[in-house]
């Protein structure tokens, strides 16, 4: 196996912040996952009916590409970002990356990751994986969601990068170029929690933020309009909990990752209120995970009707209360 | 939440997830998904009552294959529609048996590589009948030829 062998393949919550957590480390910047995904402010919440979706949906983080973005800007860190019209050339590319001893980040579609069980593939086309290095015709792969290093055939992997579709990966791939080793992280923290606070309280858009959470509360009474049957809304009420929880989000929708950063972040920059603020957003986390156990025993039991899902519904809002409440008090720290 | 609340036992998928440990410190636990320890033999009746569902609708000449695969994987329609390189209009006259059979086999065969499935399953199924269900397996290989594909049925 022609594999850069430096590289140390680690299981991650999340796959962007996890393909970037391990390229950095490969490059020289130990840097932890939540401390990434908080400098980036990645926490979020959105709620969209989009006919690029089968189904209304909801994310728990910022845009796919963002949390790589912002920790780049704010901690310096130069990093290269390709996408190639040509497939043939795009795969040269990476070719000639890996045989440099390089290792790369792509963007692909999940749907093709054959070495992933077969119930969680679906499309999504911003799925992060790390390329590093090549066995005959199948590439070295360290994806976050998978115990160990995995092969993806060229074929398949070729299929994934240029997969075409909404967010369409573009052959994308991206490896950090010039880092600093050991940044002084107190600013960056500081700039990010201000950041998380505004993106949750204060974005204009109806459906994002602390209002997606009520929107999602109140669409969520429109759901079995918009199912087949009484199959289809078991299944999309069951998804609830794999949004929440098995999307890579570290559990509770990302909530118990950022109480990991503002732990992490209170010793950094000494200040105990953010302790404080790590052990309210996990009591949050904990509520988000009641509301995945009762989506799946409702979809489970088939316990549909509309007092059901309006007792969903109210669960959601006070998450909203919860969250609004919380940033609120956030935004005050700094 | 406390590591030993959140914990499962599932090995087929385990995930990373930030938990409260032992010490009261936060940090991450590899975990088996509690839903797909507790919910995926539902997840896979479903499933197979969604494809039973669909391919009668095929047989009875009420719905093409591409609509079959889109719903069975879960695409959008404009989402697919771009994959495809097609209006979503066009592709939604395509859900109907008589303009699928207008297709040309380039358009089919970039749909069969969106679905990772081989063209001619875009005009056949294979069923194993229930009592051989855990005898048989059914293996398909693509080819060099983008439009032939090998089948291979044996026993387990």
């Amino acid at each position: 196996m022609d594999t850069n062998t430096n590289f140390k393949h680690k299981m991650a919550a999340h796959c962007e912040t996890g393909t970037l957590v391990g390229l950095l480390g490969n490059a020289g910047l130990e840097i932890t996952e939540p401390m990434a995904f908080g400098i980036a402010h990645g926490i979020f919440f959105g709620y969209f009916e989009s006919k690029n979706f089968p189904f209304p949906t909801f994310i728990v983080r910022t845009r796919p590409g963002e949390v790589r973005e912002k920790l780049a800007k704010s901690l310096k860190i130069d990093i290269n970002r390709l996408k190639f019209k040509n497939q043939e050339k795009g795969m040269q590319k990476l070719d000639d990356l890996l045989a440099d001893g390089r290792c790369v980040g792509a963007q692909v579609d999940f749907f093709y990751m054959d070495y992933l069980p077969e119930w969680i593939r679906v499309h999504n086309n911003v799925h992060f994986v790390n390329i590093v290095g090549k066995d005959g015709d199948d590439y070295i792969i360290s994806d976050s969601y998978h115990h160990q290093i995995a092969k993806l055939s060229a074929s398949l992997l070729k299929k994934a990068r240029w997969a075409g579709g909404y967010m369409a990966p573009k052959g994308f791939l991206y490896y950090p170029e010039k880092i600093i080793t050991k940044p002084d992280l107190k600013k960056p923290i500081i700039k990010g929690i201000k950041k998380a606070s505004w993106n949750m309280l204060n974005i204009p858009i109806p459906f994002v933020g602390v209002k997606g959470i009520y929107k999602f509360a109140d669409k969520i009474n429109t759901w079995p309009k918009l199912t087949r049957d009484t199959e289809h809304l078991s299944h999309e009420i069951m998804k609830i909990n794999i949004l929440l929880e098995d999307q890579g989000t570290g559990g509770a929708g990302f909530r118990y990752m950022y109480a990991t950063f503002l732990k992490q972040a209170a010793a950094i920059v000494n200040n105990p209120t953010l302790d404080e603020m790590s052990e309210r957003i996990m009591k949050i986390g904990d509520d988000w995970r009641n509301i995945s156990y009762f989506a799946a025993k409702m979809g489970k039991n088939r316990d549909l009707g509309s007092d059901k899902i309006k007792e969903l519904s109210e669960l959601i809002r006070k998450q909203g209360d919860a969250e609004k409440a919380y940033f609120t008090d956030l935004k005050k720290v700094y | 939440m406390k590591e030993k609340d959140l914990y499962v036992e599932f090995e087929p998928q385990r995930s990373v997830y930030y938990v409260e440990k032992e010490d009261n410190s936060f940090g991450p636990i590899i975990s088996g998904s509690q839903l797909s320890a507790n919910y995926l033999d539902d997840f896979w009746m479903k499933k197979r009552n969604l494809e039973a569902a669909l391919r009668k609708q095929i047989i009875a000449n009420e719905i093409s294959p591409i609509f079959y695969y889109m719903t069975l994987q879960e695409m959008g329609p404009k989402d697919l529609a771009s994959r495809v390189g097609m209006s979503m209009r066009k592709l939604q006259k395509t859900f109907r048996p008589e303009q699928f059979k207008k297709l040309k086999i380039e358009k089919l065969r970039v749909l069969a590589d969106i679905f990772n499935i081989p063209v001619s399953n875009l005009f056949q199924t294979f069923l194993i009948k229930d009592e051989n269900r855990e005898k048989l397996i059914i293996e398909q290989a693509t080819t060099k030829n983008e439009f032939y594909s090998i089948t291979k049925v044996s026993v387990k």
